[in-house]
């Protein structure tokens, strides 16, 4: 029954090595709401291009004709992990959880159940 | 920002810039922490305390078609919300109240038709139309309190989304007319699955007389982001581009001087557009090697 300041907050906190965190429409690439995110990470602009990540990735599933949809996409760079969860609920349609984890302090499989418990307090 | 690009260039704005008065009112209401609606004929933006509370413009889908189209609440439902919530302005409050809707929920919903609807007031499609001026105090929305923007976030946003529909494709035309696929799109864009992508549902949707505002209505989603994949299939050539000033939705009868001049621009457009086509394609084909 979170609202979405909550549950950005509730992943902010819960999560291990979280920096920052964003929800994103990806039809407009407009982040809905963000937190944390200092030391020259922009969310915003992350929203936006995350999105064209998520697009792509739907784009070559369609082309491959794979019938499925994509639960989280996972980035690796050399001292962050971003992680991307997209939101499966009838309501959420169209959105996106995004996630900036230091590499050294995330665990990332704790991260990726902690975001799927946020996703579905946001929906249900 | 907007106000002040605005104002300095006011005879060269595009037909889809909002207009230098709106901009200024909406700062000044801001200033003031009013409350009330600024409306017209394309739309209202209601404020509480100088912040934008709610966006509804006949071009953007609202909450309740949103919620409805994709069956995540039936019509009775939603009804229900805004007759038995709707007089005490809290139709809203009363679907999370009663567990119809989780608070999350409505407000991403409720957010992503603000910005949806804020962008078609401030940024007419029809060219002959003007973003809204007058300001009825102390109106307020039946849907009730959600989640209150700032006017500069709201005026931020649709600036950047008028900047993205102009980087996808600059070619207004399309935006008010009949969605026309080419002959060979389906076969062209790939035998895929489910259209799990926005661009393929506004593909399979276009049935050569909806425009993308219709197409938007009859799938429950936002208007822009099928504005903008209109745009973009229209720059893979997927999607015919009208020519002239006709298809670009221009009532002849216009009385505004400005606008045949606007509908001139958007023709010549029109004529440049295969060529830029084929750009676009070209660039396409070779990223996709």
């Amino acid at each position: 029954m979170a609202n979405t300041e909550a549950a950005l907050q509730d992943a902010m906190t819960s999560i291990e090595g979280a920096i920052g965190a964003a929800l994103v429409d990806y039809g407009s690439g407009m982040a809905l709401g963000t937190l944390g995110g200092a030391q020259g990470l922009d969310l915003n602009v992350a929203a936006a291009g995350n999105t064209d990540v998520v697009r792509a990735k739907l784009r070559a599933m369609e082309m491959l004709n794979i019938q499925d949809s994509i639960e989280d996409i996972l980035i690796t760079l050399g001292s962050q992990y971003h992680l991307i969860r997209l939101l499966a609920g009838r309501g959420g349609k169209g959105l996106f959880l995004y996630l900036v984890l230091d590499s050294k302090r995330a665990n990332l499989a704790m991260a990726r159940h902690q975001l799927k418990r946020i996703e579905t307090d946001l929906e249900v | 920002m907007t106000a002040a690009t605005g104002t300095a260039t006011p005879r060269r704005a595009s037909p889809e810039s909002p207009a230098p008065p709106t901009a200024a009112t909406l700062v000044r209401l801001a200033d003031e922490r009013a409350t009330g609606a600024l409306h017209g004929p394309v739309g209202a933006l209601y404020l509480a305390d100088g912040a934008v509370v709610h966006a509804e413009s006949p071009a953007a889908p609202d909450v309740g078609r949103r919620l409805t189209a994709g069956g995540r609440l039936s019509p009775e439902t939603w009804e229900e919300a805004v007759s038995r919530g709707g007089p005490g302005y809290r139709a809203g409050g009363f679907l999370v109240e009663h567990g119809r809707l989780s608070r999350g929920e409505l407000e991403l919903c409720h957010l992503s038709a603000l910005f949806d609807a804020a962008y078609f007031v401030l940024c007419p499609l029809e060219t002959d139309r003007r973003p809204p001026e007058r300001f009825l105090r102390e109106a307020r929305h039946w849907l009730g309190p959600v989640r209150p923007v700032p006017v500069a976030a709201v005026q931020r946003e649709v600036c950047r989304r008028r900047e993205l529909l102009e980087r996808a494709w600059p070619c207004p035309a399309v935006d008010a007319a009949p969605v026309v696929p080419v002959p060979d799109a389906a076969r062209r864009w790939g035998s895929g699955a489910a259209p799990a992508c926005g661009r393929r549902a506004v593909l399979e949707a276009a049935d050569g007389r909806r425009t993308p505002v219709q197409i938007a209505r009859v799938l429950g989603r936002s208007a822009f982001a099928t504005l903008l994949d209109v745009r973009r299939l229209a720059a893979q050539g997927l999607i015919r581009t009208p020519a002239g000033p006709g298809a670009s939705g221009t009532s002849p009868e216009n009385p505004d001087p400005a606008v045949p001049a606007k509908a001139g621009a958007a023709a010549r457009q029109g004529a440049g557009a295969p060529e830029v086509s084929l750009l676009y394609r070209i660039r396409d084909a070779l990223e996709a090697l």
